[in-house]
C-alpha cells in the first residue's frame, strides 16, 4: 500500500507485485477513474533509472518510457522524428505535455493515442522488464486492442528502441473538432524517404480509425517509385480498406473515412516536403 | 498516510497525505492556498495550473506525492516581494484580462511559464500557449492583450473588444 517512487527497477517490480497501479505522469490516470474509487497503492515510474530521456544507441535511438512529450518536442532529433514531434505538441495542452509521457500513452492503449501513428512509422520495438527479465516486442504487436496491451503480469514498459531511420522525414496531421485540446477524429503519420525526386520508401500509419492504429501496407508498397510531384493522385480508396472506423460522438464512420483519405495525402505531402 | 515535503512559493512545507491525494487538494485543503482553482477536475480547463520545478502542470490530475521534494509555485507566490502585483498580474488588471476571475490564477501561471520560455511572444504564440487554459467570459482577447503588454510589447494595435 502507499505511494512508491523508486529509482531502482527491483523496487518497482516489487511494488508492482504488490498490486500497485502504475502512473507515468498520471495525466489520464485520475480522470479515467470517473466516479470510481481511486487506487490506494500507486507506483510512479518516472524516477526509475533509464526511464526518462532520449539517447543514441548503437542501432538507432532509445526513448525511455517516462520521457515527456515536452522532452520529445524539444529534443534535437533528425527529420524522421518530425511527425513524432508534431504529435507531441498535439497531446492535450502544454501543461499535459510537461507531465504526460510516451510510455503512459502507449500502455493506456487508446485507439486515439496521439503517439501511436508516428511511432508505428518509426518501426520501434518496446522493451519490457518483468520478474522474469527483459523482452522486446514490436510496437505493432504490443498494443493488441482498445485499452489492451501485451503487458504480462508484473511487467513494466521501460523504453522504445527505434532503428536508425536514415535520411527520411516524418509528417503528422491530426483532425479534431477544433484546433486545440481535442481527442482525434482521425490522424495520420507518414515517414518518407525521397531519392532523385521519387519516393524510395514510405510508411503511413492511421490512428483513431481502427481498434489499434495501423500501417497502410498496400499504400506503402504503391508509393515506392512515385515521383514527389505526382503524390497527389497516389492514394486510392482501396488503400484504406483495412480501416474500420466507428461512428461516435466525435464523428460518423463515413466522415472518418472521407476525412482520412484527405489526411493521408496531406501527411505524405508534408513528410515529402521535409525529405 | 505518507509524509510529504516540498517547497511551495519558496517555503518548506510538509504534511501527511494518502497516495491518492491530488496536488491541488494538498495545496487547497492542507496548505489552505485556495488561489489554485479546480474547474473541470479532468485537466482540460487549466484553472489549476501551478509550476512544479519550473514547468507548468495541471494540479488537478497530478498526485501530491509526485511533487515530493519539488519546488512548487502557485498564484499566491506571484506577487512581488513588497506584496504589489507582478507585471503579469498588473497587466491583467490594466487590460481587463478577466471577468469572473475563476480562470485567472491558471491564466497568470501559464502566462508566467510562457514568458519565462519566450520573453517576447507573438500574439499567435500567446494564443497557442494558452490552448490548455479555458475562459468562458472574456473571449480571450484581453487576456492575450494583457500577456503581450506584460512582455513589454506595444498593444496599441490590438483592438479592445
Amino acid at each position: 500500500m502507499g505511494f512508491h517512487r523508486p529509482d531502482r527497477i527491483e523496487d518497482a517490480l516489487a511494488a508492482l507485485a504488490s498490486g500497485a497501479s502504475v502512473i507515468a505522469g498520471g495525466t489520464d490516470w485520475y480522470p479515467s477513474r470517473g466516479d470510481g474509487p481511486v487506487p490506494m497503492n500507486v507506483l510512479d515510474v518516472t524516477r526509475l533509472q533509464g526511464f526518462r530521456g532520449i539517447t543514441r544507441d548503437g542501432a538507432g535511438w532509445r526513448i525511455g518510457a517516462a520521457t515527456t512529450w515536452t522532452d520529445i518536442a524539444r529534443a534535437d532529433l533528425p527529420p524522421a522524428f518530425d511527425g513524432l514531434k508534431r504529435a507531441a505538441r498535439e497531446v492535450g495542452g502544454l501543461q499535459i505535455q510537461n507531465a504526460g509521457t510516451l510510455g503512459g500513452n502507449l500502455c493506456n492503449a487508446s485507439p486515439a493515442a496521439d503517439g501511436m501513428p508516428p511511432l508505428l512509422t518509426l518501426d520501434p520495438k518496446v522493451e519490457l522488464i518483468g520478474p522474469h527479465g527483459a523482452r522486446e516486442v514490436p510496437l505493432a504487436d504490443f498494443v493488441t486492442g482498445p485499452r489492451q496491451a501485451d503487458l504480462r503480469e508484473g511487467e513494466l514498459l521501460a523504453a522504445l528502441h527505434i532503428p536508425d531511420p536514415g535520411p527520411s522525414a516524418g509528417g503528422f496531421i491530426k483532425l479534431g473538432a477544433r484546433k486545440y485540446l481535442v481527442i482525434s477524429i482521425a490522424m495520420v503519420a507518414a515517414l518518407v524517404h525521397v531519392e532523385g525526386g521519387r519516393v524510395a520508401w514510405a510508411r503511413v500509419a492511421v490512428g483513431a480509425c481502427s481498434p489499434v492504429a495501423r500501417r497502410l501496407s498496400a499504400l506503402e508498397a504503391d508509393l515506392q517509385g512515385v515521383a514527389v510531384n505526382a503524390l497527389a493522385g497516389a492514394v486510392r480508396p482501396d488503400h484504406l480498406k483495412d480501416l474500420s472506423p466507428i461512428g461516435d460522438v466525435r464523428g460518423s464512420a463515413g466522415y472518418r473515412l472521407d476525412a482520412v483519405a484527405e489526411l493521408v495525402g496531406r501527411a505524405i505531402a508534408q513528410a515529402a516536403r521535409g525529405a | 498516510m505518507t509524509q510529504l515535503t516540498m517547497t511551495v512559493n519558496g517555503k518548506a512545507v510538509s504534511g501527511d497525505v494518502e497516495g491518492r491525494t491530488l496536488l491541488v487538494n494538498f495545496l487547497r485543503d492542507t496548505l489552505r492556498l485556495t488561489g489554485t482553482h479546480v474547474g473541470c477536475d479532468t485537466s482540460q480547463c487549466g484553472a489549476c495550473v501551478v509550476h512544479v520545478n519550473g514547468q507548468a502542470v495541471k494540479a488537478c490530475t497530478m498526485l501530491a506525492l509526485e511533487a515530493e521534494g519539488a519546488e512548487v509555485a502557485t498564484i499566491e507566490g506571484q506577487a512581488d516581494a513588497d506584496g504589489s502585483l507582478n507585471a503579469i498580474q498588473q497587466a491583467f488588471q490594466d487590460h481587463h484580462g478577466l471577468q469572473c476571475g475563476f480562470c485567472t490564477p491558471g491564466m497568470v501561471m501559464s502566462a508566467a511559464a510562457l514568458l519565462k520560455e519566450n520573453p517576447k511572444p507573438t500574439e499567435a504564440e500567446v494564443r497557442d500557449y494558452l490552448e490548455g487554459n479555458i475562459c468562458r467570459c472574456t473571449g480571450y482577447h484581453n487576456i492575450v492583450k494583457a500577456i503581450m503588454a506584460a512582455s513589454g510589447q506595444d498593444v496599441g494595435a490590438i483592438a479592445a473588444e
